[in-house]
């Protein structure tokens, strides 16, 4: 689903973020990719996302050769993936009902779906009671469920979250992983970038890549 | 399609907060455009009235022949027939003495009084001739043959004259086009980039999610046309109010100007400013989307 030969990504002012990294990421996956702050990883999710284009190496994801993909292809590959970003990206003024709603509107969803899923998705990350609060009156778990639960509501083959325990305390820290951890299955894989690792579920993960410095130190191998 | 469809409600949505979130400066565009397209309304319902005039004009192309004094009535009627003769002619009339004062005092209106100090009836007889304006050059010069004719007026230099009105009036207009368009278009694309400028986030968030351009546009887009055609819509509604106080003043002193039914002039007026506001709508939003990319 993922795979990166000898990937690199230096940006426009020389800073190297990768150096040639390797790995390969399957269908149904939990990954989990970690490194202390500054290390590459947001680099990487940037990467898979289209958002930065690799300097050299290959990186293929859902089938989409990404140093070559044009602006369609790039539009299509994101379609398919449920983001979940550092910053959020919440519209502001707009409830929560309707930012999870918003990333239904272009995709294959039929509109008669969108508010019924939107809601079904705000239950599950537990906002219920809050699906009709504008974004900027949520506090930021609040704000984390509705991004995650606007990725969930879009069906994505991958579920990509940034940092998001970020700015958390432990207990909200947890619930979200744990949220984040149940939305594996066969078809969605999930892949989570932290620092935190003494809160990752060693259990329930099937990859851990640990970045230093733009290099993979420990690519934990696969166990079920 | 199906999804511009599907997500009406929320353009419409996204369009009214774009305009919200400027609105004073909003509000003073839309009431220059709408003034752009009264003005122009006005310079193009003129020049549809001089056309019109033109037009009858040249219908009724008219040419008056003046007899010598020493010309009796039965030789006036035989002048007549000869002159129905010549080719182009549409019809001819003899017009005696007595109807030409009689038609006189109905133009003085009032004033006819002054007529009272003549004597005797100051007008003289003439032979009204209907021609088909493309013969009229030839026809003058048969008619300026016939021995008994003293002399011709044709309503040739008036129609000239007209015609340089409206040549002048075509000039203008265009100018006016141009310029009432040019600037339409820049405050559209200015008020379009200003909101991309203040989305630029939400644009973001957009795209990261997969968004298809067209459906991030179209709310600019629709911010563009309602700014326009709501301008030009309340330009036509003034533009009828102008166009009816207009005619109630022409019919009191020029009742014989040949006006275009008014009806028709107001829905003409109104189908040309739409167009334009239309059209400089979408060339004003693409135009401030296009320039929002390149920063
Ligand atoms: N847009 C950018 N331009 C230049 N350097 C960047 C940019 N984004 C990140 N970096 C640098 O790349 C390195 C990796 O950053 P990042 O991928 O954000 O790390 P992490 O997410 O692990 O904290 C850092 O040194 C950071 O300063
Ligand atoms: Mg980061």
């Amino acid at each position: 689903m993922i795979t990166a030969k000898n990937l690199n990504l230096i940006y426009p002012d020389g800073t190297e973020a990768l150096k040639g990294i390797n790995f390969q990421i399957n269908k149904g996956e939990l990954v989990y990719i970690t490194g202390p702050s500054g290390s590459g990883k947001t680099s990487l999710i940037k990467l898979i996302m289209g958002a930065e284009k690799p300097t050299s190496g290959q990186l293929i994801v859902l089938g989409h050769l990404m140093k070559t993909e044009n602006q369609k292809g790039i539009r299509g590959l994101r379609q398919s993936i449920g983001p979940v970003f550092q910053e959020l990206k919440l519209i502001n003024g707009r409830t929560a009902l309707e930012n999870v709603m918003l990333g239904m509107r272009f995709l294959n969803i039929p509109r008669s779906q969108w508010k019924t899923k939107a809601t079904e998705a705000l239950d599950r990350v537990r906002l219920g009671h809050k699906i009709l609060s504008v974004a900027e009156n949520l506090s930021w778990g609040e704000r984390q469920r509705v991004a995650i639960a606007r990725a969930i509501t879009r069906k994505p083959s991958l579920i990509l979250a940034d940092e998001p325990t970020g700015n958390l305390d432990v207990e909200n820290a947890e619930n979200i992983l744990n949220i984040l951890n149940s939305l594996r299955d066969e078809e969605t894989a999930v892949i989570i970038t932290t620092h935190a690792t003494h809160l990752i579920d060693e259990t329930a993960i099937t990859q851990l890549i640990h970045i230093e410095n733009g290099l993979i130190h420990i690519n934990g191998g696969l166990h079920s | 399609m199906k999804i511009i469809i599907a997500n009406l409600g929320y353009f419409i949505k996204e369009t009214f907060t774009t305009l919200k979130t400027n609105r004073l400066s909003n509000l003073l565009s839309f009431v220059s455009i709408t003034l752009a397209f009264f003005l122009l309304a006005l310079v193009i319902t003129t020049w549809i009235v001089s056309l019109q005039v033109i037009d009858v004009m040249e219908q009724e192309a008219e040419i008056n022949v003046f007899f010598y004094e020493t010309v009796d009535e039965p030789s006036r009627d035989w002048v007549a027939a000869s002159i129905s003769d010549i080719t182009g002619v549409v019809s001819t009339r003899v017009v005696n003495e007595a109807e030409a004062l009689q038609r006189m005092e109905e133009i003085l209106g009032e004033e006819a009084q002054v007529l009272a100090y003549f004597d005797e009836n100051p007008f003289e007889a003439f032979i009204e001739v209907k021609v088909d304006l493309n013969q009229s050059q030839a026809i003058v010069s048969a008619l300026q043959e016939i021995p008994d004719v003293r002399s011709i007026r044709d309503n040739q230099q008036v129609l000239d004259q007209i015609r340089n009105i409206t040549r002048i009036q075509q000039f203008l207009g265009t100018l006016f086009i141009v310029a009432a368009g040019t600037a339409t278009l820049v405050v559209i694309s200015h008020i379009i980039r200003q909101g991309v400028y203040h989305n630029r986030e939400q644009i973001n968030t957009l795209r990261l999610l997969g968004a298809p351009e067209s459906f991030i546009a179209l709310p600019f887009l629709l911010v563009g046309l309602v700014m326009t055609v709501g301008g030009g819509l309340l330009a036509s509604v003034m533009t009828g109010a102008a166009i009816n106080m207009g005619y109630t003043q022409m019919s009191g002193p020029i009742p014989y100007l040949p006006l275009p039914p008014q009806g028709l002039l107001m829905w003409n007026t109104t189908l040309v400013i739409l167009l334009l506001s239309l059209l400089l709508g979408i060339g004003g939003s693409v135009m401030g989307l296009k320039t929002s990319k390149e920063t």
